[in-house]
Order: structure tokens, then sequence, then C-alpha cells
């Protein structure tokens, strides 16, 4: 790429080296992971940064893990490596759906899952899916690290909790319970290379008829990703009847409030949130 | 009963891969942006921020190092400061009245693109703001409203028989309203462009194009040249769908006037946003139909009403009209037509040339119209269509006698057959509440004019030629000089086989070079349907009169004055043979290249009144019919198209692989201009303006195709073909429209359909009840 000709660009073999770059002001430069998302950008006529750290293919980003409670999965991991894995699969098969809707077999192929939360965008498709495993991203600086719950690191369109000398390592995703449902579902204006009109996700459980827990997230419906936090207090103990999801469809509607833009209308993504998650609380 | 369908002799007629397909898979071939011209400086277009307005002063920055780079601004140019586009009011660089956003107000050039581009941004307008109308909704407001404030850039009638009686006699009259958007033609190959001077003073062209005699003459204007002194030669061309057709001549004309002004060669290669930004489109369309129906299905009247919207200047707007009005009301028997087709000017870039020319749009609003006629008198659409489709020997509104080649209601019979139309349409969920996903499907029947409108072919006299020549070391064989390009449709592939077949000799033996007007003659655009029908033709004749020249030098030469056939590469003599190449090799030793040429003609009984637009509209209709198989989802209004049914009767199939392969190729580009396709105006700029938000069908979109072909060869030119590149563009959307209306209940009268399209009419059907 012509235009990156200019930027300085190191290549960090060690997540510590990476740090010690981020550290140092005068060496601090923009993460590069897959370059799904940045690339993009510098084509289109954004100045690329003076400074470019390299993070892809850092080891200490692989790798999915799980342990008793929760998967485990490194910032570096790229959307087809999510949506083949068997744990993810298993345990939260939300986020394998999403993953394999990410653009392409080419995309998902260099794209990662930290850069997908690093770029924040109300149209990135992992983000519902993460939010509703109630889990955490884990972020290292050359100080050490810290843990913030997925819910408080979206902070506004395109900012996340992050600070200059940070990046995120690793989410700690806890598993869906026996019993709990995952779902996720996309609506874009075609089949593939989509960007997501509404995006929603859900992990619920019912139980004797009622519903026992649940976590709704929608996506590119406001300026973050959110949950739903107001349908999710209301619908506990609720009967799994054809009158609460009528009224789950209402409530879903009402606490959403997207905006027009280039793929959608605020009046049709008001309404199919609602649809949408009426839907993903049938199934 | 239609004539005979296997018409086989040799290549035509049987499958033959592209000839050009091995060097492009390959990567091998070589485009425009992978041609080093040594000593090639990089040209800029320096671009109107404002879409209307009046330009004061043009100043540029002075710390600037201006020594580095060659500027045109309109004083540097040549000759006239007009674009030779059919119509001459559009300046070649704007100097005082801007018209469009993005307009050209001066041209750079740099030994590299950085420094041209950075040169460019040293410049700045100083403009004073005028407002502008920029949409098709504006356009038809104040249409309704008969306000001359509205800016025609053109209009054309045809009438047919008397309206007033027409709807006199009917039982009940149907209206309807029909919008259709921009298209982008999407090629692959941005626009891409090399200019530079010869020594004698003209200059050399090359670059991605449809037309090479399309720009020769119409920089000769501009650039101050006789035509002689302006070379054209295609380059490999990566799709051009239309968009290379006019287009072309304004880059060209970009490059030519920096080379000759920095007297480097200048290229132009537009990135992917500067071409969809500012090259032409599909023109946005609405029509607007009211017929009177007898309760038997019968139609007594149809008036007819076509709008575009041209942009900011004529360019080939008219044109686009003309085909568009020619099929507004055409497939259908009806003694009363009135015919109104109308361009009004807007501040956007100038709309152009599509693939379909105007006749997709008069088609959508045609066949979604005829929907509702079927639905006003109660028939089925698939009965309706069958009572009044033309057959041969029918009159179509322009007063032309189909009388022969008529496909129809062959390929509406074939398509109703294969698709089970009858029971699949009784399926269809109509927004039935039960349904879990909602199935619909929809048909549409419509012609295509294959050649110029009219007599144009008769005036044009296109021409064709064939060159014996050694086409390799030691391979003596025929080149197909024709200015035909190929852009990836197989054309070259179908001249091939034409030329081969006409000579009878082995493919092998034939090839057909990229077009350079210093060696072929003019056979006109590659446009309009035309290439395989009326240069296929050229060729075809060509190729006779060569076979029978060296037939001549053969018997003379070699068989002492016996008669000679040439028959599959071989000169045969009353038992003896001799190989092609053999003879071919001491032809061109002894008296070097033999080149024929072909001219062709209509019939002399074909009339055409351009004044009135009556007469025979084309010299030939291809015809066909589609079926749409759609499902809508209850929850979202998310629509998937599930299979399509279509036949095509395009004349004799010179290759039917190829015919396939336009058929699909066509469908798909349809598939988005009804249902994804999405381009508006915001600010005075298209919207969707890189491939991110412009969204064009990807594989898994595209549903299941059955695609079939009934031959009615076009028999006076032969081989006997018709054209098919431009009709898979016709019918589709509002196959697509009526399925969707079967499946959900709903009637879309804009395209391109979206769900929230859907989710608009589902609310306001429920609203009122
Ligand atoms: C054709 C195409 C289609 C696409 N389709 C989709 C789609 O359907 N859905 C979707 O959601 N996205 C889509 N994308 C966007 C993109 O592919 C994804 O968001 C991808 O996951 C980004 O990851 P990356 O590694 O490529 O990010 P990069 O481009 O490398 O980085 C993106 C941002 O994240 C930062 N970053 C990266 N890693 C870290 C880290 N570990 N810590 C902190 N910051 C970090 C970077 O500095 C940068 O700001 C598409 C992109 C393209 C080009």
């Amino acid at each position: 790429m012509k235009k990156l000709e200019k930027s300085d660009c190191r290549f960090p073999s060690t997540l510590k080296e990476a740090l010690e770059l981020l550290a140092n002001e005068s060496t601090r430069g923009r993460l590069l992971a897959g370059g799904s998302d940045l690339m993009v950008q510098w084509a289109a006529g954004m100045e690329p940064p003076p400074r470019v750290i390299s993070i892809k293919g850092l080891k200490e980003l692989q790798g999915i893990k799980e342990d008793d409670g929760a998967v485990v999965i490194g910032a570096g991991v790229t959307h087809a490596h999510i949506r083949s894995s068997k744990p993810v699969q298993k345990h939260l098969p939300a986020l394998a759906a999403a993953a394999a809707t990410v653009g392409g077999p080419q995309i998902q192929a260099l794209g990662t899952i930290g850069g997908n939360v690093a770029n924040a965008s109300p149209a990135g498709d992992l983000a519902p899916a993460l939010l509703i495993t109630g889990g955490e991203a884990v972020v290292a600086s050359r100080t050490g690290e810290r843990t913030i719950p997925l819910t408080k690191f979206f902070l506004a369109y395109r900012r996340i909790d992050l600070k200059p000398d940070e990046m995120i390592v690793r989410f700690v995703l806890p598993k869906r319970a026996a019993g709990e449902i995952e779902v996720f579902r996309k609506l874009g204006t075609r089949a593939a290379q989509a960007i997501s009109k509404v995006m929603c996700a859900a992990r619920f459980s019912v139980k004797a008829g009622s519903f026992e827990t649940c976590a709704v997230a929608l996506g590119s419906v406001g300026p973050t990703t959110v949950r739903l936090p107001k349908l999710e207090e209301w619908i506990i103990g609720k009967s799994a009847s054809e009158e609460t999801l009528a009224e789950v469809e209402k409530r879903a509607s009402d606490e959403v409030s997207p905006i027009d833009d280039i793929r959608s209308t605020a009046e049709y993504r008001k309404w199919v949130s609602g649809r949408l998650v009426r839907f993903l609380l049938e199934s | 009963m239609g004539p005979k369908r296997k018409i086989k002799s040799g290549h035509v007629g049987a499958d033959s891969t592209r000839v050009d397909a091995p060097d492009k898979v390959r990567g091998r071939a070589v485009y425009t942006d992978d041609i080093d011209v040594p000593g090639c400086w990089y040209g800029k277009v320096v671009r109107s921020p404002v879409a209307h307005g009046r330009l004061r002063s043009l100043k540029r920055d002075e710390e600037f190092d201006w020594s580095r780079v060659s500027v045109v601004l309109p004083d540097d140019i040549p000759g006239k400061n007009i674009a030779d586009l059919f119509i001459h009011d559009m300046p070649f660089i704007a100097h005082d009245e801007i018209n469009y956003l993005g307009e050209p107000l001066a041209l750079v050039a740099a030994p590299d693109r950085e420094l041209a581009e950075e040169a460019a941004r040293h410049f700045h307008p100083d403009i004073e703001e005028l407002p502008g109308i920029f949409h098709m909704e504006e356009i038809v407001d104040l249409y309704k409203k008969q306000d001359s404030s509205l800016h025609s850039l053109g209009e054309q009638t045809t009438v047919k028989g008397d309206i007033e009686k027409g709807f006199s006699e009917a039982d009940m009259i149907v209206t309807g309203e029909y919008w259709a958007g921009y298209q982008e033609q999407l090629y692959i190959e941005p626009q891409a462009m090399i200019a530079e001077m010869t020594d004698d003073g003209g200059v050399f062209i090359r670059g991605s194009l449809q037309c090479p005699y399309f720009i020769n003459p119409e920089l000769c204007l501009t650039l101050n040249l006789p035509p002689e002194k302006i070379r054209v030669k295609q380059e490999m061309t990566g799709g051009a769908f239309g968009g290379k057709e006019e287009y072309p001549t304004l880059i060209a004309g970009y490059c030519a006037l920096l080379a000759m002004k920095s007297r480097h060669p200048v290229k132009i290669v537009f990135d992917r946003n500067e071409d969809i930004l500012f090259t032409t489109k599909r023109h946005p369309s609405w029509g607007r139909l009211k017929t009177g129906l007898k309760k038997d299905g019968t139609i007594t009247a149809i008036h007819a009403e076509l709008l575009l919207n041209g942009g900011a200047y004529t360019t080939i707007s008219r044109v686009v009209l003309a085909r568009g009005i020619l099929h507004a009301a055409m497939g259908y028997r009806c003694d009363n037509v009135f015919v109104d087709g109308r361009i009004f000017k807007t501040h956007t870039f100038p709309c152009g040339a599509f693939r379909g020319f105007g006749a997709p749009q008069a088609t959508w609003a045609f066949e979604s119209h005829i929907e509702e006629l079927a639905k006003a008198c109660g028939m089925l659409p698939q009965e309706f269509r069958r009572k009044n489709c033309l057959v041969q020997g029918d009159v179509t509104p322009t007063g032309m006698v189909l009388k022969d080649s008529v496909g129809s209601p062959a390929v509406l019979d074939q398509v109703l057959d294969r698709s089970d139309f009858a029971k699949k349409l009784k399926q269809s969920s109509r927004g039935n509440p039960k349904h879990k996903k909602w199935y619909g499907i929809g048909l549409a029947f419509f012609a295509h004019g294959s050649g110029f409108t009219g007599d144009g072919e008769a005036r044009f006299k296109a021409k064709g030629a064939v060159e014996l020549d050694w086409i390799e070391p030691n391979h003596p064989g025929v080149n197909i000089r024709i200015s035909s390009t190929e852009m990836g449709q197989g054309a070259f592939t179908i001249m091939d086989q034409i030329a081969a077949d006409a000579i009878s000799i082995p493919l092998d033996d034939v090839r057909c070079p990229l077009p350079d007007t210093s060696l072929c003659p003019n056979s006109g655009p590659t446009v309009a349907s035309r290439t395989t029908m009326v240069v296929g033709h050229t060729v075809h004749g060509a190729g006779l009169k060569l076979k029978a020249a060296l037939e001549e030098f053969a018997s003379k030469e070699v068989f002492e004055g016996r008669p000679v056939v040439l028959e599959n590469g071989r000169f045969v003599c009353s038992g003896e043979a001799l190989p092609f190449r053999q003879i071919a090799a001491s032809y061109l030793d002894k008296h070097g290249r033999l080149r024929t040429e072909h001219q062709f003609t209509l019939p002399p009984d074909l009339k055409w009144d351009q004044s009135t637009f009556k007469g025979d509209a084309y010299p030939a209709f291809s015809w066909g019919c589609n079926a749409a198989e759609v499902e809508v989802d209850p929850l979202t209004f998310e629509i998937r198209l599930k299979k399509v049914t279509a036949c095509f009767d395009v004349g004799r199939m010179i290759n039917p692989l190829n015919c396939k392969a336009q058929a699909e190729g066509g469908l798909v580009q349809t598939i988005g201009y009804a249902l994804m396709e999405k381009m508006g105006i915001r600010n005075g700029k298209y919207d969707a303006d890189r491939m991110q938000t412009y969204i064009v069908p990807t594989m898994p979109d595209i549903p299941e195709f059955d695609i079939t072909f009934v031959e009615y060869p076009y028999e006076f030119s032969p081989p006997g073909a018709k054209g098919i590149g431009e009709m898979p563009m016709d019918g589709l959307a509002p196959a697509i429209a009526n399925a969707i209306e079967n499946a959900t209940g709903l009637r879309c009268n804009r395209i391109p359909i979206m769900p929230e399209d859907l989710f608009t009419l589902h609310r306001a059907k429920h609203q009122n009840g």
C-alpha cells in the first residue's frame, strides 16, 4: 500500500515489545491487526498515521481457550477461527453465528475480534453477541492488565474505554448455562459482504414456561451496540406466551432510537428491532 | 409453429469458449493501467465543489511550484470549448455557469499521480452558488403542475390511431405511476485512457472504451484536428455496460488536451470513488400509464408518459429516450396508442448509456402496469398476456408489421410451462398471516429492438472487413477488422465463429484484434444489441467474399481453372484437396495481404419517419419472458429471489453458451437494479459513492436460473442473429415486483424495492384499514 510508505511501521515480535512501544509517546503508533478496517479507511483518503504497530501474528493474542465457566478468546483471533471453533460453537453459538456473517471468506480470514471491537462501529457484528455473554475485555499496558465489563466498554460512537498506552489482549466470555439458548440474526442489504442494517443477539432461558434469564443486544440502532435492560428486567418471570412476545416486540422497539442513514431508515430499524427480538426469543 | 429450431453448420450454433478468456483468467491480459508509455504523465481533473453556480474566478496558490505541472484552462483548448456529444450544450471545461458538482474547471498533468493530485488541490474556485434541482421527485412535481421552470433537454412522441376514441370504447380505465432509480454500471475496470501526440501533430488515443469511432470524430471540434489525425485504439476493456459508450470521449479529451499542452503522453485512470461520482448512470425515470380496457381484457387505448432525469447536459439522452418510448407500450395489441417521452435537466452528472438504454425503465413501468390491467379485468396475469401479446402479423405501436422472426408467444409459453406458472401462482401467499414465509411468483413479457432505431442502420451503413494475412510467424490466417469492441460480452468469439464459418476454415485460423481506427472500417459503436446482428452480418459477407477470392486464386494458380471449393479448411477440387494454409501462404507470397469488406443493408421496404417516430422501429425485435419466484420474510420483509425462469428469442444463436452467459449476467445486473442498487443525491452528490455503500449482488444473492432460448432467426441478415446484450435487463425488475405483490399483497411502484419500502406500504395499508 503506497500510502503507508510515509508511516513508520513497527513489527514487534512479542506482546511485551508491543506494549513497550505503546508506552512511550514517541514510539506509540496505531495498532494494526488484520487491517480490514484500517486499510479501507486509508484507501478512502484518510491520512495514515505517522506510526503503525503491527500486532498481526502476536502469539500472545492468539488462541481460544476454555476454562470452567468461560471461553477465553485472544484479541488477535480471526473471524474464520471463531466461526469454526468447537468451544465457541458449543458455548457461545451467537458469537460463532455472528463471526460467520462478517463480510465474506477473505475478510473473515483477516479480520480479528480485537479489531472489530476496537473499531467500535455500531455496525460491528460481533458486539451484540459479545454483550449478551456478560463477559469482559482484558486490556494490557506496560504496567499491567485491566479488566472491563463489555457492557461498559463501548463508550460512544467509535469509542471504547481504552487508554492510549493500552491494547485489548483477550476476551473472557462466560459460557451459556445449561438450558440457556443463544441466537443471532443479522439484516443486511444482501446475503454476503453486507454491513448490518440491524443485528440482534439474545441469550435466554425458559423454565416451566416462563423466562428465567434474558440478555438481548442490538447493533446498528444507535451510536453504540446496546443491551435492552428495561426489556430484560421486565421479561423475567413472564410466561413465554403469545401475549408476552407481542409485548416484547413493542417494548424492544420502544427501547431503541435508531437513525436514518444510507443503509436503512429509522422507522424500519425501530420496527424491525422489535420483530427481531421477538423472533429470537421465540426460538 | 415457429421455424426449424436447429440450424447448425460448423462453428455457428455451437458452444465455443471465449477466445479472450485464457489471458484474462491467467492475469495476462494487459489493461490500460498496465501499459507503460515512456515519459507518460498523469492527468487529473479539477472539479467544481458546487452543483450549480457561476464561476467568478479560479485562483491558484502562488506558493505552489506550477512549473512542475501542466495546466489546461478553457483558453488552452485549441478548438472550441464544446463537448461534441450529439448536442452542443456542454463545455469541455466549465468557464461560466456550472451545472453539476464535479464539472471540470481545469485539467492538470504532472510526472506522477501524487503531484497531479497535489496540484489539483491548489486550485480555489470562487463560485456564486445558485439553487439547483436534483431529484426525479422534483421533476415530477413540477411536471404535474405544468411548471414552466422545468428545463427540457428533449422530447418525442409517437401516436397510433385515435387515443380519445380508444378511451371512449373502454369499459374501464386503469392508471399507474412507476419510478425507477439510478443505476451505476460498476464495470470491474474503472475508466482509463492514454493520449499522446504523434509526429504529424495528431493524437493517438488508447484506452478502455466501447466505441472507437465516437471519440473520433467527436474530438475534432475540441482539438481542432481533422479526423485522420485522431487515431483511437481500444485496449483490453474490463466491462463497460454502456458506461464506456459516450463518456470516454470526455476522458480522452482531457488526456489529449493535457498531452498537447504538456507535450507528454498523458494517462488518466479513475479510482472507484471518482468513477462512481463522476461518470454516467442509468437515467432515473418516472412512467405514467393510463389504459382503456374492455371487460374481456381487450386493450382499447394506451397513453404512456416516460420522463427521464437527464442530468446537467443533453449528451446521449435523446437517443436513450427514443429507445425508451419505443418500448413504453410495446408488446401488446392495441390500436390506439399515445406515447410521450421527455428528458428534464437536473444539476447532476449527465446520465448516459447503460445496457438496455431506456428500455428497462420503459419495460419496468409497462410490465408493472400490465399486471394491474390483468387484475382490473379479473384475468390471471398469464391469461391477460397470452390474450394480448403481439404475434406474427400484428402491428406494433409505431405501426410496424411483425412479418417474421417473432418469438412471441413462444417465449411466453415456454416460461409458463417450464416454471409451472399457473400452479405456482395459486400457491402464492398474498400476505397470508398463516404462512411462515411469503412465497410469490411474477411474470413479465417483453420485446427488445435490435440495432439502431428505425432506418438508423440503413443510413449508417456499417462496414466490416476480413483480411488474409500472417497472423503469426508462419501462420497464414484471417484478421477480422471491425470497430466493434470486446468488453467481456464475447463479441470477438462470435465474430471468429461467424468468419470461420463464412470462409469455412478452423477457428484457429481466425482472430479478432482489438480495434484501431487506423486499421478498421467503421462498423459503428458497440451498442444497441447490434454487434452480432449487424456487424456479424458484415463479417459474414466479407468472409464469403474472401472465400470466393481465394477459391478463384486456387482455381487459377493451382487447379488449372477448374472449380474449387474451400471447405472445412481445405481447397477441394474434384477429389483433390489442399490445406487452407498452403494456398493462403502462396497467396500472401504472391500478392500480399487480401482484404474484403462488406456493408450492412436493410430490406428496401423498411420504412421509418424520424419526425413522427412511425414505421419500422427496428430491423427486428428480440423477445423475452421472465418468471421470478420470491420469498419474503413476514418478520422483516427481507426479500429473497429464489428462482428465475427465463426464455429469450434472440434469433439464431451463434454461440449458445455465450447467449446463456449474457442472459445470466444481465439478469444478475437486474437483481441489483430491482432489489439493491439504491443511489440518491445528497448535497448535489451521489450518496452511494463507493462499493461499501453501492450495493450490488454477490454470489449468494443469485437464485436458481432456468434459462432457455427459442430460435426465430432474422432471415434477412445471415447468419440470422438478433440482439441479446440488453434484453436480459428489461423484464426481471417488473417480474420481481409482480412476484412480490403475489407474495405480500403489496404493490411496489418504485425500484429498487427494499424491505423498508414494504414496511412503509404495509403500515399504510394497515392504517387505512
Ligand atoms: C469488505 C469488508 C467487509 C466487511 N464486512 C464486515 C461485516 O460484515 N461485519 C463487521 O462487523 N465488519 C465488517 N468489516 C470490518 C472489519 O473487517 C472488521 O471490523 C474486522 O473485525 C476488523 O478487524 P481487523 O483485525 O482487520 O482490524 P484493523 O483494521 O487491523 O483495526 C481496526 C481498529 O482496531 C484497532 N485494533 C486492532 N486490534 C486491536 C487491539 N488488539 N487492541 C486495541 N485496538 C486494536 C486498530 O488500531 C483499528 O483502530 C468489513 C470490512 C471489509 C473490508
